[in-house]
Formats: C-alpha cells, sequence, structure tokens
C-alpha cells in the first residue's frame, strides 16, 4: 500500500538527509526540530496503458467519442508537449507515442488523409530530430517527419499564425494557424505537475509571443500563488480567458495522463526511499556514486545525469473536454504530491537537481536554477508559501556561471547586460524585455538553431518574481534573503543573492532576517511534492 | 578537476564516517527511524524465516566451534564472566525455558557460553523477528551463530515454533521482557514465555545476570573497556501447578528472576528469607529519577560478602 507523504521533525535519529544540489548530492545534517516535507510514495500505476488509453479515447468526457469525431476529408492536427516535460524524460516507449498512435490508428480507420503533427514549443528551443522521434516512436516519425507533417512550432512564423480574437480582459489569442483551422486538434499532454495542462496547453504551448506577453510578465507572476494551483493563478486565469476564446473556433479533444513518482531508475533507487529505510546495499550504493561523482569529469557526471531516463508508472489518462479532464488530471496528480504542512516557517530549504525544463540535455545556468528554486520549486505549495513573508529561502546548487550557446545564447546577455543593471523583474521588463523579444539574431537563432527565444530569460526571471516579493515583504531587495549553499558567490551576487559555503554559515546569513532560532521546512523534492500549507 | 588524491581519501573517510554515524553501523546496532516517523514505518512482512536449517547436525557442528571457541574465548577477553547456579541442570533434564531478565546484547551469549555444552547444544534463543529477522544476512547470521527463531514481540497471532522446538527436545531461552532495558532495571514480563512452558508442561529456569548493562549498554556496539564484571546467575527450575494460569504463572517466574538478582547481589540464604516473606526488591528498581536509576544499575557487581579467615 501506497505510503502518505508526511512531515518529519528530525531529531538525534534522524541520519543526514539527501540534498540534490545540480549535478550531483550531499548528505546534510538539519538542525533539530527542522522539518522535512517527504512526497507520497508511488501511486500504483496502470498496468494495461494500452487498454487504458482506448478506453479514454472511447470514453471522454463531456465530448463525443473520438472515432466519433474522425471523418474521411476532415483536418486534423495533433499536438503535443514537448521535451520540457516529463523531467527526466521518460524511458522509450514515451507516453506520448502510444498515445498518438492510438490516435493515429483511428485516423486511419476513418480515412482520414490531413494529418500534421506539431510539438507544442511555444518560445522552447526546436526539438532536435533525435528527440522528436523518441517523444512519437520511430513508426509516426518514419510516417510523418520527411513529408515535413511532423514539425516544431515556430512562434516567430507570422504567416503561420492565425489572430483568434481578444478576451475580456483585452488580450490577444494568438496561434498556430493549421491548429486554428483544423476540423480537430488533438493535444496530449504529459501532466507531470499541476501547473501544466488545461486551457494553458493549447494557449501558452501554442501561442507566440504576441499572445504570452499578456500573462507571462512580472505583475501576472507576483499574483500567481501559486502556480500548482491554477484556480489562485493569474497565469492560468489568463490562459482559462484565451483558452475559452480557443475553444470558440477550434475543436480541442484533450488528452491529459498523470504519472506516479518513480523518477528515479534502479542505480539511484534510493533517492525515491526515505533515509532511514535504506537498506546496507542502498547505503553503498549511494556512498559509491557519491565518491564516483567526486571523482568523475565534468563531462561524465553530466552525461550520468542527463542519461537518467526515468520508469514513471501512468496513473491516468482522461480525454475530452478542457476543463472537466483537467479537473479530474489535478485530483490525480494531487493523490500523489500533496501533503498536509502545518503552517509557514521562518527559512525554507530546498535543493536544486540537475534538470529543469528548460536544461535537458544541456546546462542548468544561473538563471535557470533560480527558476528551479525559486519559480519552481517554491511555488510547489497550495494556501500559502511554505516561507513566511519576509523570511528566507537556502538553496543548493553550485550556481556555476555557465552557459550553453547553443541553447540559451540570450540568456548570456540577459547575465551580462540586464542583471548587472538591474534585477527587480518589473524594472528589466520596461528596460528591456522588448528589445530582447524582437531581436533579429535571436529570433533567426531560435527559428533556425536549437536557441531558446531572445525573450525566454525574462520569462525565468519572472517565474521567481513572486518568490523574490514573498521574501522581501513587497519591496525591492527580496534576493538578499536567497542564499545558495556551494553556489559560484559572482554568479549569486549577479542575481542580487548571497551565496555559503555551508548550511550552518547560510543559517548565520539569513539570522538578520530570521534571528538565530528559526523554524525552517525542507521540501524533499524531488520526488515531487505539493505543500498543501494550512 | 580540483580533487587531488588526498583530498579524494579525506572525502571518503569522512564521507564513509557520516554514514556510519548517521546509520549506526556496528555491532548490535542499526539505524533508527525518527520518532514523528514512526507512525508511517510499513507493516512488516508476514514472511517467516526458515530456521530449521540452523539445527542440522551440520550447522550444530559449525556454531559449536564458534561459540564454543570463538565466541567464548572473545567475550571473556573482553568481559569477565562468572556463572553460579549451574548445578541446577544436574538435578533436571531437559528441554526447559530459560528465562533471563534482558540488559545487553551480551546476555545471548553469556546465556550460551555458560551453559554446559551439553545443555548449550540443544538450547534455541528466541529473538525478536522485528530486530534479528529483518534482513536475510542478520537472520542467517543470528540463526547460525546462535540458533535463533523469531517471534513475534509486537503482539499478533503466536508463533508455533517454540511449542514445536521443545517438543522436539530442544531447550529454549527467552527474553521475556521483548527488548534490553534502557535504564539497567527489568520491564514488565511478558507473557510469552509461561504461555509455551504451561502448553508444552516444561519447567522454567530462570536466569539473572547482573553487570551487563554496566559492561555494554543499548546504543554501545561492545564491551567497554577494563573487562567489567557480568554474573550469570541459574534458579531453581519453577513448575506450573495444577490448574495455575499464564497470568500466575507468569509473575511467579518474575519473581524468581527478582530474587535470583537480589541472590546474586547478597547471598542466598538472605535473600531466600526475603523471597519467602515476600520482601524481594523489586526488579524494576526504586522509583526514583532516571539517572539515579541509571546510576545505580551501572554500578559494577559487587562480590558477595566474605567472612575473612585470617585475621
Amino acid at each position: 500500500m501506497t505510503r502518505p507523504g508526511f512531515v518529519l521533525d528530525v531529531d538525534d535519529r534522524t541520519p543526514p538527509l539527501v540534498v540534490h544540489e545540480g549535478e550531483g548530492f550531499r548528505l546534510e545534517r538539519f538542525p533539530r526540530g527542522t522539518r522535512v516535507v517527504y512526497p507520497p510514495e508511488s501511486l500504483p500505476a496502470v498496468r494495461d496503458i494500452d487498454a487504458e488509453i482506448a478506453n479514454a479515447l472511447h470514453h471522454p468526457i463531456d465530448c463525443e467519442p473520438l472515432p466519433a469525431l474522425l471523418r474521411a476529408g476532415m483536418k486534423l492536427t495533433i499536438a503535443f508537449d514537448d521535451i520540457s516535460i516529463p523531467l527526466p524524460p521518460m524511458g522509450a516507449p514515451d507516453i506520448r507515442q502510444r498515445i498518438i498512435e492510438a490516435v493515429l490508428t483511428l485516423a486511419a480507420h476513418a480515412g482520414v488523409d490531413d494529418v500534421e503533427l506539431v510539438s507544442a514549443n511555444a518560445l522552447h528551443r526546436r526539438l532536435t530530430e533525435a528527440e522528436l522521434r523518441h517523444i512519437v516512436g520511430e513508426r509516426v516519425f518514419r510516417s510523418f517527419f520527411p513529408q515535413g507533417a511532423l514539425y516544431n512550432f515556430d512562434a516567430e512564423d507570422r504567416a503561420n499564425i492565425a489572430h483568434l480574437g481578444k478576451t475580456a480582459h483585452d488580450e490577444d489569442v494568438d496561434i498556430h494557424l493549421r491548429s486554428a483551422e483544423s476540423d480537430l486538434l488533438v493535444y496530449v499532454n504529459v501532466n507531470q505537475v499541476s501547473m501544466s495542462g488545461g486551457h494553458k496547453s493549447v494557449a501558452v504551448g501554442l501561442a507566440p509571443y504576441s499572445s504570452l506577453r499578456h500573462h507571462h510578465n512580472s505583475s501576472t507572476m507576483v499574483a500567481s500563488r501559486s502556480f500548482m494551483d491554477h484556480t489562485k493563478s493569474e497565469l492560468h486565469s489568463s490562459a482559462w480567458r484565451m483558452g475559452r476564446v480557443v475553444a470558440e473556433h477550434v475543436k480541442v479533444f484533450q488528452i491529459e495522463t498523470t504519472f506516479n513518482n518513480d523518477i528515479f531508475p534502479d542505480a539511484f533507487s534510493y533517492f525515491q526511499k526515505r533515509e532511514w529505510e535504506w537498506s546496507i546495499a542502498d547505503q553503498a550504493k549511494m556512498l559509491a556514486a557519491r565518491r564516483g561523482l567526486a571523482i568523475a569529469p565534468k563531462r561524465m557526471r553530466h552525461r550520468i545525469f542527463h542519461d537518467v531516463r526515468s520508469v514513471y508508472g501512468l496513473t491516468g489518462i482522461t480525454a475530452g473536454a478542457v476543463e472537466p479532464v483537467h479537473d479530474i488530471t489535478i485530483e490525480r496528480i494531487h493523490r500523489q504530491q500533496l501533503v498536509e504542512v502545518q503552517g509557514q516557517s521562518d527559512v525554507a530549504i530546498m535543493g536544486v537537481p540537475f534538470i529543469g525544463p528548460y536544461n535537458v540535455d544541456s546546462i542548468m545556468n544561473p538563471v535557470l536554477a533560480a527558476c528551479m528554486g525559486l519559480g519552481y520549486y517554491f511555488n510547489s505549495y497550495r494556501g500559502a508559501p511554505i516561507v513566511r513573508s519576509g523570511g528566507a529561502v537556502i538553496l543548493y546548487h553550485p550556481v556555476e556561471w555557465e552557459f550553453n550557446q547553443l541553447h540559451h545564447p540570450s540568456y548570456v546577455d540577459f547575465f551580462e547586460e540586464v542583471l548587472s543593471t538591474s534585477v527587480e523583474p518589473s524594472v528589466i521588463e520596461k528596460q528591456f524585455e522588448e528589445q530582447y523579444a524582437t531581436d533579429p539574431w535571436y529570433v533567426h537563432l531560435y527559428r533556425t538553431s536549437h536557441a531558446y527565444h531572445g525573450v525566454h530569460p525574462f520569462y525565468m526571471w519572472y517565474w521567481i518574481a513572486h518568490a523574490l516579493d514573498h521574501l522581501g515583504n513587497g519591496a525591492p531587495g527580496g534576493g538578499q534573503n536567497v542564499v545558495w549553499v556551494g553556489g559560484d558567490r559572482k554568479a549569486c551576487e549577479r542575481m542580487g543573492m548571497r551565496a555559503a559555503s555551508t548550511l550552518a554559515d547560510a543559517l548565520e546569513m539569513v539570522s538578520g532576517a530570521v534571528g538565530r532560532n528559526p523554524s525552517i521546512t525542507y521540501l524533499h523534492n524531488p520526488p515531487h511534492l505539493i505543500a498543501d500549507v494550512t | 578537476m580540483t580533487q587531488t588524491p588526498a583530498k579524494f581519501v579525506r572525502e571518503t573517510v569522512a564521507d564513509v564516517g557520516l554514514v556510519a554515524r548517521g546509520w549506526r553501523w556496528g555491532v548490535g546496532r542499526r539505524a533508527l527511524v525518527p520518532r514523528s516517523a514512526e507512525a508511517f514505518v510499513p507493516a512488516r512482512s508476514t514472511r517467516v524465516f526458515p530456521t530449521r536449517w540452523a539445527r542440522t547436525p551440520l550447522a550444530q557442528a559449525v556454531r559449536e566451534v564458534l561459540l564454543g571457541v570463538g565466541m567464548h574465548w572473545l567475550l571473556r577477553s573482553q568481559v569477565s564472566v562468572r556463572a553460579h547456579g549451574l548445578d541446577v541442570l544436574r538435578r533436571i533434564s531437559g528441554p526447559v525455558i530459560f528465562v533471563s531478565n534482558h540488559a545487553s546484547h551480551v546476555d545471548t551469549p553469556m546465556i550460551l557460553t555458560t551453559l554446559p555444552p551439553a545443555w548449550r547444544r540443544r538450547t534455541a534463543m528466541a529473538a525478536a523477528a522485528d530486530y534479528f529477522f529483518d534482513t536475510w544476512w542478520r537472520a542467517a547470521g543470528s540463526a547460525l551463530l546462535f540458533n535463533t527463531f523469531p517471534i513475534e514481540r509486537r503482539g499478533g497471532s503466536m508463533s508455533n515454533t517454540p511449542g514445536a522446538l521443545l517438543d522436539d527436545g530442544w531447550s529454549i531461552a527467552w527474553f521475556p521482557e521483548g527488548t534490553r532495558t534502557s535504564d539497567g532495571w527489568t520491564a514488565q514480563f511478558k507473557l510469552g514465555a509461561a504461555f509455551v512452558a504451561l502448553g508444552a508442561q516444561v519447567p522454567v529456569v530462570p536466569v539473572a545476570i547482573r553487570g551487563a548493562f554496566n559492561a555494554m549498554p543499548r546504543e554501545q556496539g561492545w564491551p567497554s573497556k577494563g573487562r567489567p564484571r557480568v554474573t550469570v546467575r541459574y534458579g531453581d527450575p519453577v513448575i506450573a501447578t495444577e490448574g495455575e494460569g499464564p497470568r500466575d504463572f507468569g509473575r511467579r517466574i518474575e519473581q524468581a528472576v527478582a530474587a535470583l538478582l537480589d541472590e546474586d547481589g547478597t547471598d542466598w540464604f538472605s535473600a531466600r528469607q526475603r523471597a519467602i516473606a515476600g520482601a524481594t526488591p523489586p526488579s524494576s528498581g526504586p522509583q526514583v529519577a532516571r539517572w539515579r536509576r541509571v546510576w545505580e544499575a551501572s554500578q559494577p557487581p559487587a562480590d558477595a560478602p566474605k567472612h575473612r579467615i585470617w585475621t
């Protein structure tokens, strides 16, 4: 039976606990009384995935069965989540492949000829052929890619963007032209976290900058509390308004999938266990991994972690109308990830792992590390943040001053030019965003290379706007209450944050804000969790 | 890469030390469950680890060497062992149940190495299933070395192994407190041993061990330095009377162990007098502050007063 998540109080019996820090991890002894939030254990996985997929397609919610929506002569587009999810990537066969194959089988039976598949990249980098092949599988890739019917969404291809109108809040709703003109748009989601899915799939994944700027901005992000609770997220409210406009023009058949917390494969199975339950073999494996990583060249360390392919178990698949489908998805995700936590604390501690949505097979540069810690992990709450307003956050990551020039060219300039001017999201938004968003060189790299869009680093910085605002008590300078253990001092300083060598030093540094005897909560993440703070 | 060989070795030693302390490596030690996580400990497997193999002639021969030679020598090199009252075993024949107070992991080898070889070879130890049988290697090791068999100490259905062993002529050694004392004094005896003795109609031989708490208390993986003294005293068998229930029989067994502890600290005759008068000091110790109980229990056992012949 799956054990629920729970909050551990560190006592004299508690062994050192695992803290992820980039391409490595450490064992940390936390002060007694520290609360440690553990996610629930993995839920049982669906045994017959193909039967579950068939059932979802034939018995959708608030919608006709998929076979009834397919007919000869129609225009069918299948959109799917890109490589930013799940994390780490899923071992083959990817769930998207299995679903797309099932949809295409039904389309073939119905005599549908005009089919196109699009990776919903938004402003993310284009996927390589190998990445596309991994997601859709060899059969689908071979059938569609050579003909140009399987491709990445290009948000800068103005000729292929449709303007569907405006929302009641005067937000432009622009999406991928082919999707807008299709008789049926099937969207295949991988809902690893509650932030994904719903109307965000089409309205964000297939949208250009002209649409995204309405919700990917500092004021919306500050008002999103949190991204993991779409009912309290301004970002999601905007996406929901846009999604309803989309629904007026396009028939969307939404498919959402949820997974258990089986993130780590056998070699790292001890990361899935609670430390005091480690067997001798687990302890030996962990020690071997730590010592091996200590002497492994950087490139090898990178490969070891980025070659991880997870063995997620499917916990459910639902299809049909967007909103009722998403409600079921949220309920499933909460069952897997929600942990009740009583009250906030003065200090939150989080370990930032090696991978985030935007550095798959790439480098987690300082901006992405900040986004992962203060954007995603900080926002992994429902109710209230795990740390009180004006409190402090301690993160673990090397925060190396290092960028991938292929994937993140605009990040380099953002880090050098923009953050050296200001670290306040609203200031840099006004001063620099449009320039980066329209820079022809960045646009060129986004369209022809594998670069994230020029405006992407701004969006990453907006992701942390809520955390900075919360830690700064609504005033600028919230970054001063953020300390990176093991972080590069210069890189942290550039982001308006601080670096410490040890946890004890970090606690000393934040004592001005939280006192010398603060309450501390450590989010033991990954595997994923959402702190339900009451 | 900033790793030098010296730094690597230093960090490796530090890592191993951290894990060894954190997960409490060492003989008889294991990782503890944090108190706030105890409610979430998964139910243990109901599968019973087979121990019949540990009572085959081959396993007995191996054990006789390990216990009778190796453990006997090792134990006496670390603690000063005195055994008394073994003559009672000459007056009875097995099988019996040896019931002892339990203060330390040295108790088991203490009993097994003080028993006469003929008795030792036919004695099995009842051991907590959740502690000694939680991993295959610990289960196999303890079964081979001490001839243990698992019993469930946290309730549940009664194992039928003890009865079967007694029926086959094996004696059993049993610690009815269920766990080692945390302050040196005995806890209330559970009724399992009395139940089994009544069912199999075998006598119970009380055993009192003094000094083990001082020699190697909980949290310690090896006996203290200085060869601390430990005494093992065997008492007259306790036999159930006609119609006696497990509760009354269990209480008599507990009193017999308390009287033996009293005897070991004083002398046989005065201890007998107190026992007859119902004035045996309770083995659960004085009801005073915990530190005083620990303080008193951690005194090494003194010799009984001697009369000087030559003055």
